[in-house]
């Protein structure tokens, strides 16, 4: 099942500079293990150890927020990646 | 409060729109409004509100004006240079509209002083540049039951959300925690000069329709946007029942200044200050352990230590082979916080006891080398 991820500019780093790739997957653990597989350590930023979302990450599907992996996602939807913001 | 001829004469394009009005215009005349953080979100909002006729504008801010705010902190001028930005502001701001009241808190906000700063307003604007700033405003905000509208910028990208008590979820509702070091600042990252201006402006916007009671306030939603792509975009966010600070048993009664760093996230990373890292990097010739710097290209190259390898932290998971697993290398950064990172990313990598420069590029130039530039 292949969806759009946007990803916080934080993060670029790990993705070459992109801002919109596609992921594949039934579930956001799905979609995540997808772009690790891809992007080598980007997970780790974005979910710590005992698979808990980060409480400075936020991970929406569409535009509903996620609160763990199990979240599904369908073909078509945008899985986003929002990361809190320090500048001023 | 009502408006005199100059006033009227003054605001008359606010006069004429019917959701404003007169009534409106005295609203905003009596409204008092903080503003944490004279910087890039800082400026234009308060040169709108100012602009508007916000009665009583605060101006919070302890830095003093630098060359290198110029791209974006547009309340500044060159002429500006080494002035404290709170006093600058303020003079600004009173050149721009001598029918309001603007006060000028040249100090840092801490868990002593919010509340005293805070009482005197009707609602805050966030735009400050750390995280610890960002949640101990909210708290207080929450705390005292005044309306905080947040903006946040990073690069090419922002965010922003208001918080109105009682009708909506806090800034720790969408982010529980986040510790400075971990995301980048401005200063660390970069940022498109105009970037805050759009934030910032829409910051003033929604104080001018909370103040006035026009239109619907950005609550229980949080806007992005990105510059590269225009486009913003919308997401819906609900109070936690479990918010440390506005949910139903609050943990968090009184606002806290952020605690000391935490200890090691893991056993095995080291933490080596400015000083302790000189004595191993000394006599030449000794056995230095090996130093990676995680910070961006353009920091590494505005200075660096000598020897040390430039790794930037998105780039380590990749590269973190050409560390050697036995070689408890030392990791640098900026402040400390992306270094940390690195550290807990190395351990899982199974290098041997890495070290964290606690405080990193900031703290070395503070501690053993005033001349080392950091970016």
């Amino acid at each position: 099942m292949s969806c759009t991820v946007r990803i916080a500019s934080p993060l670029h780093s790990y993705t070459a500079g992109a801002s919109r790739l596609e992921g594949r997957g039934g579930t956001l653990a799905e979609v995540l293990g997808d772009l690790e597989r891809r992007f080598p350590g980007i997970r780790f930023r974005m979910i710590d150890e005992q698979d808990r979302i980060r409480p400075h990450m936020r991970l929406f599907v569409n535009s509903q927020q996620a609160r763990d992996l199990t979240a599904p996602v369908h073909g078509g939807d945008t899985v986003h990646v929002i990361c809190a913001l320090s500048g001023g | 409060m009502t408006l005199s001829a100059s006033e009227r004469a003054r605001y008359q394009r606010h006069l004429s729109l019917a959701e404003i009005g007169a009534a409106g215009q005295e609203k905003l005349k009596s409204a008092r409004v903080l503003i944490v953080g004279a910087g890039g979100l800082g400026s234009p909002a308060a040169l709108y509100l100012a602009a508007a006729g916000c009665g009583t504008l605060g101006l919070v801010d302890f830095d003093r004006v630098e060359v290198s705010n110029l791209q974006r902190q547009v309340l500044f001028d060159t002429g500006a240079l080494g002035q404290p930005k709170a006093e600058a502001g303020r003079a600004r701001l009173a050149a721009l509209n001598p029918e309001i009241r603007v006060v000028a808190h040249a100090l840092e906000l801490r868990a002593a002083n919010v509340r005293a700063v805070l009482a005197d307003y009707d609602l805050a604007i966030d735009g400050s540049d750390r995280l610890s700033t960002r949640y101990l405003v909210n708290d207080a905000c929450v705390l005292l039951g005044r309306p905080l509208i947040s903006a946040a910028i990073h690069r090419f990208e922002g965010q922003l959300m208001t918080y109105v008590p009682g009708r909506g979820p806090c800034y720790r509702c969408l982010f529980p925690q986040a510790a400075d070091g971990v995301v980048a600042n401005c200063a660390e990252a970069g940022v498109l000069g105009v970037l805050p201006g759009v934030l910032g402006t829409l910051q003033a916007t929604e104080a001018i329709k909370l103040i006035t009671g026009v239109g619907t306030p950005l609550a229980g939603r949080l806007l992005t946007y990105d510059a590269l792509e225009l486009r913003f975009q919308e997401f819906r966010v609900e109070r936690r029942r479990d918010c440390a600070v506005c949910g139903d048993a609050p943990t968090i009664t009184a606002p806290c200044d952020p605690q000391a760093p935490p200890r090691a996230p893991q056993d095995g990373v080291r933490r080596l200050t400015p000083r302790a890292l000189h004595a191993l990097l000394v006599p030449p010739g000794g056995a230095a352990p090996p130093l990676v710097d995680v910070r961006e290209r353009w920091e590494y190259d505005t200075g660096h230590l000598r020897n040390a390898v430039n790794i930037p932290l998105g780039e380590l998971p990749q590269r973190i082979a050409e560390i050697p697993r036995v070689s408890a290398p030392v990791f640098i950064c900026r402040s400390g916080g992306r270094s940390m990172h690195a550290c807990t990313l190395a351990l899982a990598a199974g290098v041997a006891s890495p070290a964290n420069l606690e405080g990193g590029m900031l703290a070395w130039a503070a501690d053993v080398d005033p001349a080392m530039p950091v970016a």
